[in-house]
């Protein structure tokens, strides 16, 4: 590639290569368009109902740890040729996913993976010393509680499955399923109940 | 390699911001999506590992610097120009044309 | 997904990942090759992506295998000795552990 890559346009570049490509019959424009809005329409919203569901179900959830993408299905979720790999948070054993290679996400599940995971920070360090990493997000664990690291380096891909929060034994799956963040399904985040003082989590 | 960074000593903090995705960067990622896609017409033109490996093989400065939806259309255009199924610098040229055009619709 | 009916290896298997240096595509990060973990599952087998990365699309398929590593075995100074890293490793990265 060129030197003068910091200084060229790729917005334009984008628009001459699509124009390229449609020109020679390999992609139409509105292909390009369907598959932007397909983006858009993945979202954490999905990931947080597997979670939430698996939270209700444990047969479901023995299902999804056994095969992650068949149980994800079951829930009417077309994931495509998805590779999922669940990882159970326990009361002694806490997962966080990582891509030092790249940035491999469960994105038919979870959307576009956030700036900071693709970050080569958090690439180089939540394989080496996850503890401080976590801490960095917010999360601190007692020592007696394992860190198990996923590093995805090939064709799995991984969804944490969080611990259901104590004082959320009045509420539905879908109340449940709001609690669920992205965050939490990479590993950084642990879910909270709701406090009494909100109405809304 | 680098971007084999597992490991590597960095205590820079994580950084947090998130930058709004520009439609062209998801033009970028909808055009992956369809030219690796098994099930289209013609079949897949690349491979994500051949995404993976064009964006390793750009300059160590570059790959550091560059934005990711920028490394992966320069990847794309590299693998794709490789194979034939485009011709990278006519369209690097078209690109200066459309940025000059863009530039002077401002005026 | 391509059943991996030989597979050389089987969960709780120790295995030592190959010190190797390549130039060129590969998916073992340089920090994990020479350490020594457990088969924790088979992924299935799949096309070897240094062979996908150059154009070559119709090559054999190759176990995957999730391999779990205790994190002091990893790093000089690991966080905990609770800790582990799974990782995922094709066959042909994998040699047996005797030792």
């Amino acid at each position: 590639m060129s030197a003068e890559a910091g200084s060229r346009d790729f917005e334009a570049l984008e628009a001459a290569f699509r124009e390229a490509l449609i020109a020679a019959g390999v992609v139409r424009d509105d292909e390009v368009a369907e598959r932007v809005e397909l983006i858009y329409s993945r979202t954490p919203a999905l990931g947080a109902r597997v979670v939430a569901r698996a939270w209700f179900d444990p047969a479901f959830k023995a299902r999804l740890l056994a095969d992650g993408s068949a149980a994800v299905r079951e829930l009417g979720i077309e994931v495509g040729t998805l590779k999922l790999v669940v990882v159970a948070n326990e009361e002694r054993a806490h997962n966080l996913v990582v891509c030092t290679l790249c940035s491999c996400y469960p994105r038919m599940l979870l959307g576009l993976p956030p700036d900071w995971y693709k970050s080569i920070a958090y690439r180089s360090r939540a394989v080496r010393e996850p503890r401080a990493v976590l801490a960095e997000f917010g999360v601190s664990l007692p020592p007696d509680v394992a860190v198990r690291v996923h590093d995805s380096t090939a064709d799995m891909r991984y969804l944490v499955l969080p611990l259901r929060p104590k004082g959320t034994e009045h509420l539905d799956e879908a109340a449940c399923a709001a609690l669920v963040t992205r965050d939490a399904m990479i590993g950084v985040a642990i879910p909270a109940a709701p406090t009494s003082a909100s109405s809304a989590p | 390699m680098v971007h084999d960074v597992g490991g590597r000593p960095a205590h820079e903090a994580i950084p947090r911001e998130q930058h709004p995705f520009m439609p062209w960067e998801m033009r970028v990622d909808a055009l992956m999506w369809l030219l690796t896609d098994a099930g289209r017409p013609g079949g897949p033109r690349m491979t994500v590992d051949e995404l993976r490996r064009g964006i390793e093989s750009l300059p160590a400065d570059e790959y550091r610097t560059l934005g990711y939806y920028e490394k992966w259309l320069l990847s794309m255009l590299r693998v794709l120009g490789e194979r034939g199924t485009i011709d990278a610098e006519a369209i690097r040229r078209r690109a200066e044309a459309i940025a000059h055009e863009r530039g002077h619709a401002h005026e | 997904m391509s059943t991996a009916a030989h597979a050389r290896f089987v969960p709780g298997d120790r295995v030592r990942v190959a010190q190797r240096e390549v130039t060129g595509h590969v998916r073992t990060p340089g920090y994990i090759r020479g350490k020594r973990g457990v088969v924790e599952r088979i992924c299935g087998a799949f096309r070897n992506p240094e062979q996908l990365a150059y154009g070559v699309w119709d090559g054999p398929v190759v176990p995957l295998y999730r391999i779990r590593f205790a994190q002091a075995d990893v790093w000089p100074a690991a966080e905990s000795a609770l800790d582990t890293l799974d990782v995922e490793i094709y066959e042909h990265w994998l040699e047996r552990d005797d030792a």
